[in-house]
C-alpha cells in the first residue's frame, strides 16, 4: 500500500516536472519524423551510367536486355544535369538499379565523377567483340572487381551452370519483412524506452538528493526500496505510454502489444535499475554527466550494427540494446518469436533486479547526514 | 527512551572517528541537548539513533529498538525535523504533509491542523518550491510530528526563523514536551538549549565532555555574584558583590538601604560561557 501511495506521488511529481513532457515531446517527435519525414520505403536504387559504343545493328540487342529489366518494359527520356547544363538520357529502371544511358562517353565518365556512381562503356569493334571498361570510384572492394572480371571472361555457360549449381534452401516460406519505415521504429523505441528512461531516472534522483526528500523518506516506516521502485515504476509506465504514442499510429494492429508490454516492463527495469546505480553514486547530473554520456553512446552502438548488417562484431551482441533492437523488431514483425520476447524479457528482468539490488544497497549505505 | 554505549563512528572505516565512545541515557519525557561546534559529532550521533547512518561499534537503543537491527516499524515511533528543510518543492504543504501520513502505521494527525499550528495556515495549497526558506523549515518541522512522535529529533528546530516564529516553535516543543514527548534536540545555539532542555550535553571532536542539566551547570561553573548600579553623590556606581562571602551580603544591603538602586542583575554565567569553559572552545 505505501508502495503505492510513493508511486502515486511520484505520478503527481512527474507531471509537475519538466523530464515528463521532454519524454513525451521526444515520443511526439519521433512520430512526426516516422509519419512525415521518414518515407514508408526508401528508394534503394543504384545510378549507373553506361554509354554504349555500338553499331546501331547491335544496339537493338542491348537495348532489349535492358527492356526486359525494366520495371515497366518501357525507356524514359530523362534530363540530366552535368556540370550546369542539362542533357538527356534514356533511363531504364530495375528494382536495384537505375541505368542511365547517354550520348556521349564523356559524359557517362564526367557523372561518374561529378555523382560518385558506377559507370561503363560498352564498346563493340568491327568483329563484334564486345570491350567492357569501368569506371570506379576507388573504393570498391577486389572481390567486387574481381566478380566483374570473371563475370566477362568466363563463358556465362560456366557461370549460369555454376549459379545453378547453388543450393538455396528457403527457411521461411511466407516471410514478411518490415517497411523501412517501420524497421527504424525498433530503434527509436529503444532509445524511448531504454536509455530515456535511464537518464530521466538519475535526474528523478537527483533532484531528490538536491531536494533532501530521500532523507525524510528513510525515516519512515516504508523501506528505502519501495522508494526506489516507484520511480522505477513512473519511469516504466511513461515509457510504455510513450511507446504506444509511437508504435500504434505507425504499425497499427500488426505489432504484438502483449509482447511489448512485457518487453518494456523487462527492458524500462533494467534500464532504470541502471540509472539508479549510476544515480547512487553522484550527488548532482553534472557530476554524472560523463559516465551517463559514455554509456549512452556505448548503448547506441548496436544501431550501427541494426543498420549495416555487414557490420555485426561478436562483442557487439553482448551490448544489451543488441538484444533491445532484435526483441523490438520481433515484436513488430507479423508472427515475430514470442519465445525470444519472452526469453530477453526474462533476461532484463534478472540484470534489472540485480541492478535493483545493488542500488538499493548503495543507497541505503548513502543516505548520508 | 534512549541508550547510548561506547559509540563509534568513523566515515572511513579507521581510527578517525567522527564519534568517540558516546555513552548517555536519555528518560522518557526528556528534552536533551546535544550542544557542540560544526563538525563535533552531534548530526553523526543523531544519524546513527535514526537509522541514517549504520551502526559501527557500540550498543545503541531507541524506543525500545536495537539500532544494529533496524526495524521500519521503529519509525512509527520517532520524529526527525532536519537542519536543512526537505519537503517535495513541486508539492503543495497539504500534499506534502498527506503523503508522508501514509507511510506510518499508526495514527496520524490531520495535515491542515499541523500546517496552522506552525502558522502555515492560508498556505495549505500552495506548492512548497514558492515557500521561503523559514517557512520550508516550518512545514519540515510539522512534518516530524505527523506520526505524533514518542520521541522526537529536532536538528536546530529554529535557524534561519525569525524571533517570533522561533518563539512560537519553542512553544510547539514544550507542549509536546508536557503531552510525554521525549526529545532530542542537536543544536550550536545555547540560548535554545537552556531555555528548553532538562539536560544537555557539549560534545567536540566527536567526544561527550560533560553531560548535566543546564542549572546544575550554572551553579558549577557560574560565578555568584550581583552587579548594582546605584546613585551616588550624583554620579552612577557600579559594584559587584557576592552572594557567598558575608562581607559582600553585608555590603550590598548597606548600598541597598543607603542608595537609589538604578539596576541589580545576577551574574550568572551563560551556558556558552560554560561551554568554553569546560571544552575550551567556541561554538562557531
Amino acid at each position: 500500500m505505501k508502495l503505492w501511495h510513493s508511486f502515486k506521488k511520484e505520478i503527481l511529481l512527474a507531471t509537475r516536472g519538466f523530464y515528463f513532457y521532454v519524454e513525451i515531446a521526444m515520443a511526439g517527435l519521433f512520430l512526426f519524423l516516422l509519419l512525415f519525414v521518414i518515407p514508408e520505403n526508401f528508394d534503394h536504387r543504384v545510378d549507373e551510367y553506361l554509354f554504349y559504343d555500338v553499331p546501331d545493328s547491335a544496339w537493338g540487342y542491348f537495348e532489349s536486355e535492358l527492356l526486359e529489366m525494366d520495371e515497366d518494359g518501357s525507356v524514359e527520356v530523362v534530363e540530366i544535369e552535368l556540370d550546369k547544363e542539362i542533357i538527356s538520357g534514356s533511363l531504364y529502371q530495375t528494382e536495384e538499379n537505375n541505368y542511365y544511358v547517354l550520348d556521349e562517353q564523356k559524359q557517362a565518365i564526367s557523372l561518374a565523377d561529378s555523382e560518385r556512381a558506377f559507370a561503363g562503356v560498352i564498346h563493340m569493334d568491327e568483329l563484334g567483340e564486345v570491350t567492357y571498361t569501368y569506371y570506379m570510384q576507388g573504393y570498391e572492394t577486389d572481390r567486387l572487381r574481381n566478380i566483374y572480371a570473371v563475370f566477362h571472361n568466363e563463358s556465362m555457360d560456366v557461370l549460369e551452370s555454376a549459379f545453378a549449381a547453388q543450393d538455396v534452401q528457403v527457411l521461411h516460406e511466407d516471410q514478411v519483412l518490415l517497411s523501412d519505415r517501420q524497421n527504424i521504429l525498433p530503434s527509436f523505441l529503444t532509445f524511448n524506452g531504454s536509455l530515456m528512461g535511464m537518464f530521466i531516472l538519475a535526474s528523478y534522483i537527483f533532484l531528490d538528493k538536491k531536494e533532501g526528500v530521500i532523507k525524510a523518506y528513510a525515516v519512515t516506516t516504508s523501506p528505502v526500496w519501495q522508494y526506489l521502485l516507484s520511480k522505477v515504476g513512473v519511469i516504466t509506465l511513461t515509457s510504455l505510454v510513450t511507446s504506444l504514442i509511437i508504435t500504434i499510429p505507425v504499425i497499427g494492429t500488426q505489432a504484438n502489444y502483449l509482447g511489448m508490454f512485457v518487453f518494456l516492463l523487462g527492458t524500462g527495469f533494467a534500464a532504470s535499475a541502471l540509472g539508479l546505480v549510476i544515480a547512487s553514486y553522484f550527488d548532482d547530473i553534472t557530476h554524472s554527466f560523463g559516465v551517463l554520456f559514455g554509456l549512452v553512446i556505448l548503448l547506441m552502438l548496436p544501431n550501427i550494427a541494426y543498420f549495416i548488417p555487414t557490420w555485426d562484431p561478436i562483442w557487439m551482441k553482448y551490448i544489451p540494446t543488441y538484444a533491445m533492437l532484435e526483441g523490438f523488431k520481433e515484436i513488430l514483425l507479423p508472427g515475430g518469436d514470442m519465445s525470444y520476447i519472452l526469453m530477453a524479457s526474462f533476461g532484463f528482468f534478472i540484470a534489472g533486479l540485480v541492478l535493483f539490488l545493488f542500488a538499493n544497497m548503495r543507497f541505503k549505505k548513502t543516505l548520508t547526514i | 527512551m534512549i541508550k547510548v554505549e561506547n559509540l563509534h563512528h568513523s566515515y572511513n572505516n579507521n581510527d578517525e572517528y567522527a564519534v568517540k565512545d558516546a555513552n548517555f541515557e536519555i528518560p522518557e519525557g526528556e528534552i536533551f541537548g546535544f550542544l557542540g561546534p560544526s563538525g563535533a559529532g552531534k548530526s553523526t550521533t543523531q544519524g546513527i539513533l535514526t537509522g541514517l547512518l549504520p551502526l559501527q561499534k557500540g550498543i545503541v537503543t531507541v524506543a525500545g529498538y536495537d539500532v544494529k537491527t533496524i526495524k521500519r516499524k521503529m519509525f512509527n515511533k520517532i520524529g526527525m525535523s532536519f537542519e536543512q528543510s526537505n519537503v517535495y518543492s513541486k508539492m503543495t504543504a497539504k500534499e506534502n504533509l498527506d503523503f508522508y501520513k501514509k507511510l506510518f502505521d499508526v495514527e496520524t494527525r490531520d495535515s491542515e491542523e499541523l500546517i496552522k499550528l506552525v502558522g502555515l495556515d492560508g498556505k495549505e495549497n500552495v506548492r512548497a518550491g514558492e515557500f521561503s526558506k523559514g517557512m520550508k523549515h516550518r512545514l519540515t518541522f510539522a512534518r516530524s510530528m505527523i506520526n505524533n512522535p514518542e520521541l522526537w529529533f529536532l536538528d536546530e528546530p529554529t535557524t534561519g526563523l525569525d524571533p517570533a516564529i522561533a518563539a512560537d516553535i519553542k512553544d510547539i516543543i514544550r507542549q509536546q514536551n508536557k503531552k510525554g514527548v521525549t526529545i532530542f534536540l542537536t543544536t550550536h545555539n545555547m540560548f535554545i538549549a537552556d531555555e528548553l532542555c532538562n539536560r544537555v550535553a557539549f560534545i567536540v571532536d566527536g567526544e561527550i565532555k560533560l553531560i548535566d542539566s543546564p542549572k546544575k551547570l550554572k551553579l558549577e561553573y557560574g560565578e555568584q555574584l550581583v552587579e548594582v548600579e546605584y546613585q551616588k553623590n550624583g554620579d552612577i556606581a557600579t559594584e559587584t558583590f557576592s552572594t557567598v562571602l558575608a562581607e559582600d551580603k553585608k555590603r550590598l544591603q548597606d548600598v541597598i538601604a543607603k542608595y537609589d538602586i538604578q539596576s541589580m542583575h545576577t551574574k550568572e554565567a551563560t551556558l556558552e560561557e560554560i561551554f568554553i569553559k569546560v571544552t575550551g572552545r567556541g561554538l562557531a
